[in-house]
């Protein structure tokens, strides 16, 4: 130890620190083990077995497993001093779970030290005891929590409220009124501190029992401010939910005014409350965006996917809308709401967050903006609590800009926050902006643009677009500081490459377009400057960008079309060293030009297009060179671009809420109840109102599915992305929108046929696919008629019909499909590296009978020499090489494979000699390191020895597992959100072999049946999995594919967990075909993997 | 390394390893990762406070804030308990840690957070209870007894303090928030305060403090002690105080004019060169000292090199680029600058991207804002207690743009 006092600092400061930490647990921390602990446990000394137990401590918080003393320790449970009793118990709630056996040795202890008159003891023993999870016990922990439920101490109460969730966690099965009944007791303590733990209870227990709430409901009220901080989150949700299932939806509130208004259009009859919904439009102002409120008073209520499926069935919602209503003068509203108020001055933020929730959603609209100032005062508490106070300021503000726009000074960006802060902020910046703060918002968005952080000045310049496209008074101002900034990157990024310039670049173009989307009339100029600057923007994706928008807006005013031939010119002379994004804009934007043209330009135009078409032609990258054969799809590659600034998804939920935060139902959401579902009768009775309760649940369990496509559906309506179709031909998109319109429809009559949820799920990706396609088909039908059949192989006019046909789908679902299985062969050693010896692979759909882990692989031997080959084995080749890449790479499976102890690879015997032309196949078992590395295999003949690799195929770390279409189904909505992700990829395989049955005019299905075959057999072929079914469309239309749907299913190899694989397809038999795959799986990086191996295989 | 506590469910101690993974894919940054993730098994909720990451995990819904806002205080109480925070500190008490955290939480609920409470069941370490432990080599920081507050409606407060002393402070603690723009124009600028209230009185006594000027508060919040209805109706803060040192209010003070310094910074910069010049002044005499004095402020990436020299105080340039000047007081005769030249990488011509100067200063017996207490009473005490004021002005957010 003496070298540590040398003369440095550092070893000073660490020599004090040393003599500091004399006296404390230090050095069992650092060195737990240096004693035998066994001994010191059976020592008759307390000071000794506390020493012990703070060892075994010290090595559990370290992460080890010290569940090898558990019999000494639990024998120490009957002690008397409290230290080793608490420490003890610490222990015990470790292992308790593992050890059960040895566990129920304390359990005598516990009951006795539940009648001992110190409450520390009896809460402690009660504590524990819940915690254990022993499930042998739990009927003594049910006695245990009675009895402690009418303790005399407060705290002893408190935890045996505490202890109902922990048992109901280990026993939910049984009958619930013991629970309930307790909860009650406990509810109707005297003490705040034991309400807010029965709240807490309540919400884990019994959530939807919301009749307890009923007798109680206004002293809890009262006790509200009494109860702590923790108590008060939960208890404030539970009784904003018993209003809203009690006593509906309050008729002043920003929920009810705004749902009122999003019914009547839909329901065209709304008598009654039309002159309220008048009112509420002139409160709320012309600003306030319906739309977004609208959706988020559905979403409160209904969850995400029956918010979407009411849209249509208005007659329901009609009624639940009559009966729900109540007055804002309701006495349980007001007390609840009088209740709540001075908790926006708490100084805990979830509790102000809490409290602001239910006034948003209960109190009257003009009483609401007391809300919040306190919301902005939270935001000053720490920089963590921040993010998620802003995520549900942002929503609120979406829903009522003019709540917020006086206080946009709280919105300004400092140098403190992170980047997830900074664009928060700007995001709400942007959406509260008036006619007044504009000027002092702007000003201090030019101050952002210097700042360092180029990924936030990006955001900057697009909130800047943002603002100009809401207030039309800044757009020529927002405009030209805009073009200052583009000619001000361009030649930044043009003397050097700086990270993020880029970025900022593309954003400040992406901004102007949008503007001048608005009214692009009156920007002519602009445009002509950012064409004429064409060749200092350097950065290929915003030199598309301006390419674009020069194509779109060829014809506007006078300047434009006199200068687009040069700079067609320019582009033609420099198209061979453009990028491939931009050599697609500059197909497109000749294409438009062409288009648009008359008389002598056009000749001009047309070779300067075919010239750019001939160029494509030989293009390396394989989009471009295929353009030339469908310029009409390609012309879409406009809204590529343009979708990148699209809206985030509007998912909204409760606010508050985890969900809001991840922009998912995280499992336990739930959306408020159904309004007035509590009935007068259930209060009286006392009867949980079971058909409630299902009704939520169900709601909330496919909320996912729903919550994805809604976001979907709003990003094709919102125009954004096929604006360069509708803006080039007015009577087009108009078109489109009916259609649109004849789509929803269909969709509302396949969700009655099939009535399966997931259904609703396939038609809609269906929808959106399918109207790209219309939107193509489209196009390609406009070209045409403008004389470009000469390079146009479509037929017009095909896809009009198609829809309308289209609306009377039905669907077979067919499971056994007569597909071949043909297991690819991979190379592993080529005989011209070595002396002829050829050895291939392939995964054998087998399943190994020794572990879990391994991977079944068939060999072949082949020899390609004329003479014999001797002794041939396959080893493991780096073995210690191989545990250590996988170390790098593995998480969780890294410990298992620990375990498992297996080695690599389970080698079979050699083969002595292997003749010229022979082929021997061999089975051999591997642990791969990865679903994704490779294993290094030695390949030894005639005493050479060479090494190679196995790449595993993510396929068949899969075993088959069969379960019929419901079952699939069942499973498929276990695994929403996080679990499930989907790809979209092309498929082009069945062309060739479903066109010659094109001219034949059979049957439309077997076109279909082939189809499904295809794919099935492709993906079998790379996977291990069991098909469950292909849902096949009834359609009248030859050549339409879409809707077809094929579901397998398998499980993880390593641990029996489902992974399910959908396919959808949507398109022509005649054309690609895009499909789109979607994985289920608990595993989220296996499922992702094996999801771009699907797409891949696929593609 | 890694500490943790287990309730109900068991989690994997891999999602540590995972946190880690996504922090290094994120940057590396503890500072800058998002409080709420979703992982693939769990969602995770993260404080990172003086080093040390406090990481929670849930798999089912509950509110976001209410995980943020338990971590915080966690944090709070044990650096309230181990007098500091560091990876040190927490391993030479990592059973008291382990025994706070268990009485904090129970099964994933909050349990007993107060620390008056918290206090009389764990007995926080100090030398007296080492040196006991070295001479008698036994050591117990578990109390016997539950407290009795537990029982009490007035939870935050310890029945039956004992003290030798009977006195309270009251303290102001006052942030300057303060914004420049690249025009030097104030862009915002108010005052975040505390009211800070230490107290050592016996039995239960009833305080009542009133401001004389309470209509400049624009935004308030409360400790859990302070009745509603009096500040309601007069606007008077009456609350039972806990024992020791608590924040009795938070509140906020807006739109302010003045600022009691200036900091002017310049950038020229031409042909790869850039100058800085840096002038700091007193604005605003606040009539006390203004002291430690700070403008720190991050070079651009682009700056190849610095060269920077003030004519008072020292400069550090650190090697993630931040420039720290520190000043101290503003010496009389002169007012202090910085100047210097920033040398651009090669290929650059000018700076296009500007620093934001974050200033620190410290003013003792001054509250910025104006705010004046009116007077303290006292009741239910059996004695006059000892009453002493006290006000501090420092930095908050308070920055200057170049």
């Amino acid at each position: 130890m003496f070298h540590q006092f040398s003369a440095t600092a550092e070893s000073l400061s660490k020599a004090s620190s040393l003599v500091l930490r004399i006296g404390t647990d230090a050095h069992l921390y650092d060195d737990p083990d240096d004693v035998s602990i066994g001994p010191l446990l059976e020592s008759r000394f307390d000071s000794e077995k506390v020493d012990a137990l703070k060892r075994l401590l010290a090595l559990l918080a370290q992460g080890s497993d010290v569940s090898q003393f558990f019999p000494q320790v639990v024998k120490n449970v009957a002690s008397q001093s409290l230290e080793l009793k608490k420490l003890v118990y610490l222990y015990l709630l470790h292992y308790a779970e593992k050890r059960q056996n040895e566990a129920l040795l304390s359990i005598n202890c516990f009951q006795k030290d539940l009648s001992d008159t110190n409450p520390l003891v009896r809460a402690w023993a009660l504590r524990t005891m819940a915690g254990i999870r022993l499930h042998a016990v739990a009927p003594l922990v049910l006695r245990a929590i009675t009895k402690c439920a009418r303790d005399p101490s407060a705290y002893v109460r408190k935890c045996a409220a505490y202890a109902l969730p922990k048992l109901y966690d280990l026993h939910h099965d049984e009958d619930n009124s013991s629970f309930e009944e307790l909860v009650d007791i406990l509810l109707n303590d005297h003490s705040p501190g034991v309400v807010g733990a029965a709240a807490a209870a309540f919400k884990s227990v019994c959530p939807s029992s919301l009749f307890l709430i009923a007798k109680s409901f206004r002293r809890l009220c009262e006790i509200l401010p009494d109860v702590e901080e923790w108590g008060q989150i939960v208890l404030i949700e539970i009784l904003l939910r018993y209003i809203i299932a009690r006593h509906g939806i309050v008729k002043e509130s920003i929920m009810f005014s705004l749902s009122t208004m999003s019914t009547t259009p839909v329901a065209d009859g709304f008598p009654t409350f039309s002159g309220t919904s008048g009112n509420c439009q002139t409160l709320v102002g012309t600003t306030c965006d319906v739309n977004m409120i609208t959706l988020m008073c559905k979403s409160y209520i209904d969850g995400q996917i029956e918010c979407f499926a009411q849209t249509g069935c208005s007659n329901s919602n009609d009624d639940k809308l009559d009966l729900s209503l109540t007055s804002s003068t309701n006495d349980d509203v007001v007390m609840l709401l009088r209740c709540t108020s001075p908790l926006l001055w708490s100084h805990n933020s979830a509790v102000v967050l809490a409290a602001a929730g239910v006034h948003w959603i209960m109190a009257p609209r003009e009483n609401i903006e007391r809300i919040i100032k306190p919301l902005l005062f939270i935001l000053r508490s720490c920089q963590a609590s921040k993010y998620v106070i802003l995520c549900n300021l942002l929503v609120f503000a979406k829903a009522v800009p003019p709540f917020f726009s006086q206080y946009y000074e709280d919105f300004f960006v400092c140098s403190y926050d992170t980047y997830q802060i900074r664009a928060l902020k700007l995001e709400i910046l942007s959406i509260i902006a008036t006619e007044s703060s504009i000027p002092i918002i702007l000003q201090e968005f030019q101050d952002y643009v210097k700042d360092p952080d180029r990924r936030f000045v990006a955001d900057t310049v697009a909130a800047i677009g943002l603002c100009a496209q809401r207030l039309p008074m800044v757009a020529s101002a927002c405009l030209e500081g805009l073009l200052a900034i583009t000619f001000y990157e361009s030649s930044l990024s043009s003397s050097s490459q700086i990270d993020g310039e880029a970025g900022v670049l593309v954003q400040a173009i992406m901004s102007i377009k949008a503007i001048i989307k608005q009214n692009p009339d009156s920007y002519d100029r602009v445009i002509v400057q950012l064409a004429c600057n064409l060749d200092r923007i350097k950065i290929p994706a915003a030199r598309a960008l301006v390419i674009w928008i020069i194509g779109e807006y060829s014809v506007i005013g006078q300047i434009i079309p006199k200068v687009v031939p040069s700079i067609l010119n320019y582009l033609a002379w420099s198209f061979t060293s453009e990028e491939p994004d931009t050599k697609l804009q500059i197909l497109n934007t000749a294409a438009k030009v062409l288009l648009c043209a008359q008389g002598a330009d056009s000749l001009a135009f047309r070779k300067i297009l075919s010239y750019f078409i001939e160029l494509a032609k030989y293009d390396i990258n394989y989009d471009n060179g295929r353009m030339h054969h469908e310029p009409g799809g390609k012309i879409l590659n406009g809204k590529m671009h343009s979708s990148i600034s699209s809206t985030k998804s509007s998912r909204i939920y409760l606010p508050g809420s985890l969900s809001q935060i991840v922009l998912h139902a995280a499992s336990g959401y739930e959306p408020l109840p159904k309004p007035c579902s509590l009935l007068n009768t259930d209060l009286t009775a006392g009867v949980v109102n079971e058909t409630n309760d299902s009704d939520i649940s169900s709601g909330s369990s496919i909320e996912e599915s729903g919550s994805v496509y809604d976001s979907d559906h709003s990003s094709i309506s919102s125009d954004d992305g096929n604006e360069s179709v509708n803006d080039s031909n007015d009577t087009e998109s108009t078109a489109l929108a009916v259609r649109n319109d004849v789509q929803d429809v269909r969709e509302k009559t396949l969700v009655d046929v099939s009535n399966v949820n997931v259904c609703v799920d396939d038609s809609n990706e269906n929808t959106k696919g399918n109207l790209s396609a219309f939107i193509s088909t489209d196009l390609a039908e406009l070209m045409p008629k403008l004389a470009l059949e000469s390079w146009l192989d479509e037929e017009p006019g095909v896809s009009s019909i198609q829809t309308t046909q289209q609306a009377s789908s039905g669907r077979i679902s067919i499971n056994n499909l007569n597909c071949t299985v043909t297991p690819k062969l991979h190379s592993l050693l080529d005989p011209t590296t070595n002396n002829g010896l050829r050895v291939e692979y392939a995964f054998s759909y087998e399943i190994s009978t020794i572990s879990s882990m391994l991977v079944l692989v068939e060999i072949f031997f082949e020899n390609c020499s004329s003479e014999p080959i001797k002794n041939i084995a396959l080893k493991d080749g780096e073995s210690s090489l191989s545990v250590e890449s996988s170390d790098q790479v593995l998480g969780e499976s890294e410990s298992l494979l620990r375990t498992a102890n297996v080695p690599p690879v389970l080698s079979t015997e050699e083969i002595a000699s292997l003749d010229p032309g022979q082929r021997v196949k061999k089975l051999i078992e591997i642990r791969f390191p990865h679903h994704l590395l490779p294993l290094k295999l030695a390949v030894t003949c005639n005493g050479k020895k060479f090494s190679t690799k196995l790449w595993p195929d993510i396929g068949y770390f899969l075993k088959p597992l069969s379960m019929n279409t419901s079952a699939f189904i069942d499973h498929e909505r276990q695994l929403p959100g996080m679990f499930e992700y989907s790809k979209r990829c092309t498929f082009k395989d069945h062309i060739e072999k479903i066109a010659p049955v094109k001219d034949d005019s059979s049957i439309h299905s077997d076109k279909i049946i082939l189809l499904s075959q295809i794919l099935a057999s492709k993906v079998l072929s790379n996977c291990n999995v069991s098909l469950v079914c292909a849902d096949i469309p009834v359609s009248f239309n030859i050549d339409d594919a879409s809707g077809l749907c094929l579901r397998f299913s398998g499980e993880l190899l390593s641990n029996s967990k489902p992974c399910l694989i959908s396919i959808l397809v949507e398109g022509k038999f005649s054309e690609p075909l895009v499909l789109t795959v979607k994985i289920n799986c608990e595993e989220t990086v296996f499922g992702l993997n094996l999801l771009n191996r699907v797409a891949a295989f696929l593609q | 390394m890694l500490e943790k506590q287990m309730a109900g469910h068991r989690v994997d101690r891999s999602i540590c390893a995972w946190f880690w993974d996504y922090v290094l894919s994120q940057g590396g940054d503890p500072s800058m990762i998002l409080p709420v993730i979703a992982s693939p098994t769990h969602y995770l909720f993260q404080l990172f406070r003086d080093g040390i990451i406090f990481l929670a995990c849930t798999q089912v819904e509950m509110p976001p804030l209410m995980g943020i806002e338990f971590l915080c205080r966690v944090a709070d109480v044990l650096t309230d308990y181990l007098g500091g925070l560091n990876e040190d500190v927490i391993k030479d008490n990592f059973v008291i840690v382990y025994e706070i955290l268990d009485e904090m939480m129970d099964n994933g609920i909050p349990l007993t957070t107060e620390p008056n409470i918290l206090r009389e069941m764990i007995t926080p370490p100090n030398i007296v209870s080492k040196m006991l432990s070295i001479v008698t080599g036994k050591n117990s920081n578990v109390s016997a007894n539950l407290p009795d507050a537990t029982a009490s409606c007035i939870p935050w407060r310890k029945t039956n303090p004992k003290h030798s002393s009977n006195e309270v402070y009251v303290n102001l603690v006052e942030e300057m928030d303060a914004v420049f723009n690249r025009d030097g124009i104030l862009v915002k600028c108010e005052i975040y305060g505390e009211v800070q209230v230490n107290s050592h009185l016996p039995g239960l006594p009833d305080l009542t403090l009133s401001f004389s000027n309470p209509s400049i508060l624009y935004d308030i919040r409360f400790h859990p002690c302070v009745r509603f209805r009096p500040w309601e109706s007069d606007q008077i803060l009456s609350f039972v105080p806990p024992d020791g040192e608590f924040r009795l209010m938070s509140y906020r003070v807006k739109k302010l004019k003045n600022t009691p310094i200036y900091v002017k910074p310049q950038l020229t910069s031409d042909a790869g060169n850039c100058r800085v010049n840096v002038l700091v002044g007193i604005r605003n005499d606040p009539g006390k000292a203004i002291d430690s004095i700070t403008v720190q402020f991050q070079l651009p990436l682009c700056v190849a090199s610095a060269n920077l020299t003030p004519n008072h105080g020292t400069v550090n340039i650190l090697a993630d680029k931040t420039c720290c000047w520190s000043i101290g007081q503003i010496p009389k005769d002169k007012s202090p600058s910085l100047s210097g030249n920033l040398v651009l990488e090669v290929g650059l011509d000018k700076l296009h991207v500007f620093p934001v100067f974050r200033v620190g200063f410290r003013i003792m017996g001054v509250a910025f804002s104006g705010l004046q207490i009116h007077k303290l009473d006292v009741k239910n005490t059996p004695s006059e207690p000892y009453k002493g004021f006290r006000a501090l002005t420092r930095s908050g957010e308070y920055e200057v743009r170049a």
